[in-house]
């Protein structure tokens, strides 16, 4: 690791001496292994270490960036002389303003009691193993187990030094089923963040049990019911769904860097670019949705952002009004807020851009009883399959999994077949009328953004969420 | 930059290194330089460069043991750990199932300078300047604002196996993606460029923002469109990306985990007579163009489907034993979900058949029909049915008679197989497609299928 430091700092000096007004390093090792099975029966395994050094460099008011994935000290001589004279050659129209200086020195870590580092290969397969039998029985199910250690150490000419580590078991499964309600598939990322207690802590093996005996239900006994599509129904969405909801729909929108336009060709702009932000209502009096990186052992998590910034909670929306979008160093110079503290690299190789972390429905004061109370019929969706949502965050689209019936103001045992939920993000989140009080973020998923692409590990969660009057896409 | 030789050398030594511990193993090492020149706002964000030099090992050892790893490199001490690294992982790892060797036929493949970009550096220099002349154009064609990346790359690799297979290989590579905006958010267009030597293709990339430009123009006024069911044309970037996963997924791998709609369908028909896709990866241009595979297994053509019938999937040594047929020459290092890779069997370029329309006639219609310029966002409700949706961005239009309405705000809510089948025609105009939503290379031309379900946002 020292070498790698040292040689990030020189990457960083030298670019200062080739006339750049500002330079940073990023010096990461990262350590992936994967172990992938198919109905219980290994496919295949594989160790993958990295180590390389992404570096900025901002020349003139245009930035230039460039990754080595190896410490050699000629190569990175020569990588930063390339980032420099590309940077210099390319004269943007506007030049890019990094905002006032940040010189923040730091060591953050994530909460690792029993490091993945000391995980062997057997103990993986014990695991995969109680995992693997709780899947038995589908004529489908596939099961990936990733441990990954990332450290990191970034160094800026203002004076900012911070290394931080993280350690996750990536963890994927993918069921595949028949029964009598017809066939499903059912996609599921379980990652936990942490070291091997967390297997423990967060009970995978059991919720591992819980979700493929709920799925194996979804095939027997789903059903679905033409009238509720034949009238408005009301709809309470579980913390997965308002995870995803609370993903999709608003934080994505929120991210400062669409909102200005910088991923248009890719990502995609955002709804809120023609939003008054602080005043725009976007969503009723209940909504309130959060966005935090500190919160321990979450996939999001970071005390310190990839250009050095304090990490600190977000509320993007505010009881229903647009209040705050996620910003870096340069959005938040564009924005004349400053940065909040969003920015993120999937690795040495990528630039640091806006990203979420860990995304979700602020609690409410409802109990889970008291939501369903006055719905006359409608849909509690717990979990979804298919989604999706246009480029601006605007029309999006989710489709349920496991999703039961209400009725006469009592959630029933009868399980709906595929509800849609097909709606515009100010329509659905206008249509929330009550949040409930418990607080769930384990939602994991890998959001993908930028290109070349940077998939990150990010949360999402919260708690139940009612929504009145929702006319649904379809069933069945 | 490091030469053939010495990656050579390094291949060389995995394998002597690797010696009789070992009843199999393949190295393949590889550097390359990309460069991308990142826009938006009418206005080059950032320039990157990227450098690579690294090692991919794959070994399987006695029992049925497999394991693979990769890691970059500077010396043969690092080559060195990085065998013993792969070996330790393999050593305590159960059998696989699915494992049935690889290669066994010591060939010999020299580097192929066709599709190889000699004036790649040169290109570099002047690529700062074509991105503003491509920004320009969309601006003369009627955007007001454009974003988009231009991407190209130079690639070396040299493969050993314990076999005595011995692969050199050279490639260059560009991808261009235009988008073109009105200050309105959706009114827009795209416009793409994909191939092999970017020194030669300046003319096309600056194509790409006229065309960017030009559908951001047509795209005002945009409308909410109705739901319901229509005839669908899609530009060869939607085809690519709808249609060309029927192709991409004859993978006996994505059978077995769930993730293809092909499994039971050898011999069936499942598209018109008319429609042939293959995978290719000797198709010149192609951007997975390569002569031998990462088992040192010559490339080949495969049909995959000839006259609308499904003929067969690609495979590796493995899964060929598996089906009781030859390996295709379709094996590399690939991710199944997270970042582990395995050796499997996986697409190179799908090539289509070129249709006998012309784009012009295609358009000739007499039912209401939604044109699709660009989409994302494909997602699955199950992959085995081929249920799917997927949603239009950037220009599209209802084409009513000689009236043409730009519209918005519309989902394709459908079903990938029974679209294949309703192919009603294909144009003239087959281009290669690479981009954010189409990750295997697909040549495929405009294509027009009948009665297809749009669905849109209910409040």
């Amino acid at each position: 690791m020292e070498h790698g430091k040292e040689l990030a700092e020189s990457c960083m000096q030298y670019a200062l001496e080739l006339g750049a007004d500002y330079a940073d390093a990023r010096f990461v090792t990262t350590t992936i292994e994967g172990h992938v099975y198919r109905n219980g029966a290994p496919v295949s395994g594989g160790r993958t270490p990295s180590a390389g050094i992404g570096m900025r460099v901002l020349v003139e008011g245009s930035m230039g960036f460039a990754s080595i994935d190896r410490l050699d000290r000629g190569l990175a001589r020569s990588a930063v002389e390339t980032a420099v004279k590309m940077a210099r050659t390319t004269r943007r129209r506007e030049p890019v303003d990094m905002g006032g200086p940040v010189s923040n020195r730091a060591s953050w870590s994530m909460d690792v009691r029993d490091s993945l580092r000391g995980v062997d290969i057997d103990t993986i397969a014990g695991l995969a193993g109680e995992m693997n039998r709780q899947m038995e029985g589908l004529p489908s199910y596939t099961l990936i187990l990733s441990p990954v250690v990332c450290d990191k150490y970034l160094v800026t000419s203002e004076g900012t030094e911070v290394t931080g580590h993280t350690e996750q078991l990536q963890t994927y499964v993918l069921l595949t089923g028949h029964g009598k309600a017809g066939s499903e598939q059912r996609f599921m990322d379980l990652t936990t963040a942490g070291g091997w207690e967390r297997v423990k802590d967060t009970g995978l093996v059991e919720r591992v049990a819980d979700e493929v005996q709920r799925f194996k239900r979804v095939l027997e006994v789903a059903v679905a019911p033409k009238e509720l599509v034949q009238q408005p129904v009301d709809m309470v969405v579980g913390p997965e769904v308002a995870g995803i909801i609370a993903h999709e729909n608003v934080g994505h929108p929120s991210e400062g860097d669409r909102i200005m336009g910088r991923e248009g060709a890719q990502a995609g702009e955002s709804f809120w670019r023609d939003l008054k932000i602080g005043e725009a209502r976007v969503g009723s009096q209940q909504v309130t949705v959060c966005e935090d990186p500190t919160i321990p052992n979450t996939g999001g998590f970071y005390l310190y952002d990839d250009e050095g910034v304090r990490a600190r909670r977000r509320f993007l929306i505010k009881e229903g009004v647009a209040n705050e979008p996620l910003l870096n160093r340069e959005f938040g110079a564009r924005f004349g807020t400053g940065s909040n503290g969003a920015a993120r690299a999937a690795g040495f190789d990528r630039e640091p851009i806006i990203r979420m972390s860990n995304t979700f429905f602020a609690a409410g004061d409802h109990t889970f009883e008291e939501l369903f109370e006055g719905i006359s019929l409608g849909v509690y969706m717990r979990s979804f399959s298919e989604w999706n949502i246009d480029d601006r965050r605007y029309q999006s689209k989710y489709t349920g999994c496991e999703a039961y019936l209400i009725r006469d103001g009592a959630l029933t045992d009868t399980l709906v077949k595929r509800p849609i939920l097909e709606s515009t993000s100010v329509g659905l989140l206008s249509a929330v009328d009550a949040v409930s009080k418990d607080e769930v973020l384990d939602f994991a998923a890998t959001c993908g953004k930028g290109d070349p692409m940077q998939p990150v590990p990010v949360y999402a969660g919260g708690g139940h969420v009612r929504i009145r009057g929702i006319r649904l896409g379809g069933v069945g | 930059m490091t030469g053939l030789d010495t990656l050579m050398r390094y291949a060389d030594r995995a394998v002597e290194h690797a010696g009789d511990r070992v009843n199999c193993v393949i190295a393949r090492c590889t550097q390359g330089t990309e460069w991308q020149i990142r826009f938006s706002q009418n206005n080059v964000d950032i320039s990157k460069v990227w450098e690579r030099l690294g090692i991919e090992v794959f070994v399987a050892l006695e029992g049925g043991r497999t394991g693979f790893g990769e890691r970059s490199v500077t010396s043969e001490e690092d080559v060195v750990a990085a065998v013993d690294s792969v070996v330790a992982f393999t050593e305590r790892m159960p059998q696989s199932v699915f494992y049935a060797g690889v290669e066994q036929r010591a060939t010999r493949y020299e580097a192929s300078t066709e599709d190889y970009d000699n004036r790649i550096e040169e290109f570099g220099e002047r690529a700062p300047e074509l991105v503003n002349a491509c920004i320009d154009a969309a601006i003369e064609s009627g955007a007001t604002r454009v974003a988009g990346a231009l991407k190209f790359s130079r690639r070396l690799s040299c493969l050993r196996t314990g076999h005595g297979v011995e692969g050199r290989a050279m490639s260059t590579a560009y991808d261009l993606n235009v988008r073109a905006f009105q200050e309105q958010l959706d009114w827009s267009g795209q416009g793409l460029a994909c191939g092999t030597v970017p020194s030669a293709a300046e003319e096309e990339m600056l194509a790409a923002g006229h065309r960017a430009g030009e559908l951001a123009k047509k795209a005002v006024g945009a409308v909410q469109g109705k739901p319901g069911v229509y005839d669908l044309i899609m530009s060869p970037t939607v085809a690519a990306n709808v249609l060309g996963y029927i192709p991409a997924s004859a993978n006996p791998i994505m059978v077995l985990i769930g993730v293809s709609p092909l499994g039971d369908k050898i011999g069936e028909q499942i598209a018109p007579e008319w429609v042939s896709a293959a995978d290719d990866p000797t198709v010149p241009g192609g951007l997975m163009r390569r002569t031998f595979d990462f088992e040192g297994t010559p490339a080949q053509r495969v049909d995959i489907v000839k006259d609308g019938v499904l003929k067969q999937f690609i495979h590796n040594t493995s899964t060929a034993a598996m089906y009781e047929v030859e390996s295709t020459g379709s094996s590399e290092p690939t991710a199944l979900g997270g970042q582990i890779k395995m050796l499997l069997p996986a697409p190179s370029n799908i090539v289509f058949n070129n249709g006998d329309t012309s784009v012009e006639e295609l358009f000739y219609v007499d039912r209401p029909t939604i044109y699709v310029t660009s989409n994302w966002y494909t997602r699955w409700q199950d992959y085995r049915e081929g249920t799917f949706s997927t949603i239009p961005r950037d220009a599209m239009f209802l084409i009513e008679g000689d009236r043409w309405t730009p519209i918005k705000n519309l989902r394709i809510s459908d079903n990938s197989l029974r679209m294949f089948r309703n192919i009603d025609a294909m144009a003239d105009d087959r281009t290669q497609v690479y981009w954010w939503e189409v990750d295997v290379p697909t040549f495929i031309s405009t294509v027009r299928v009948t009665d297809c379900r749009f669905t849109a946002a209910t409040q």
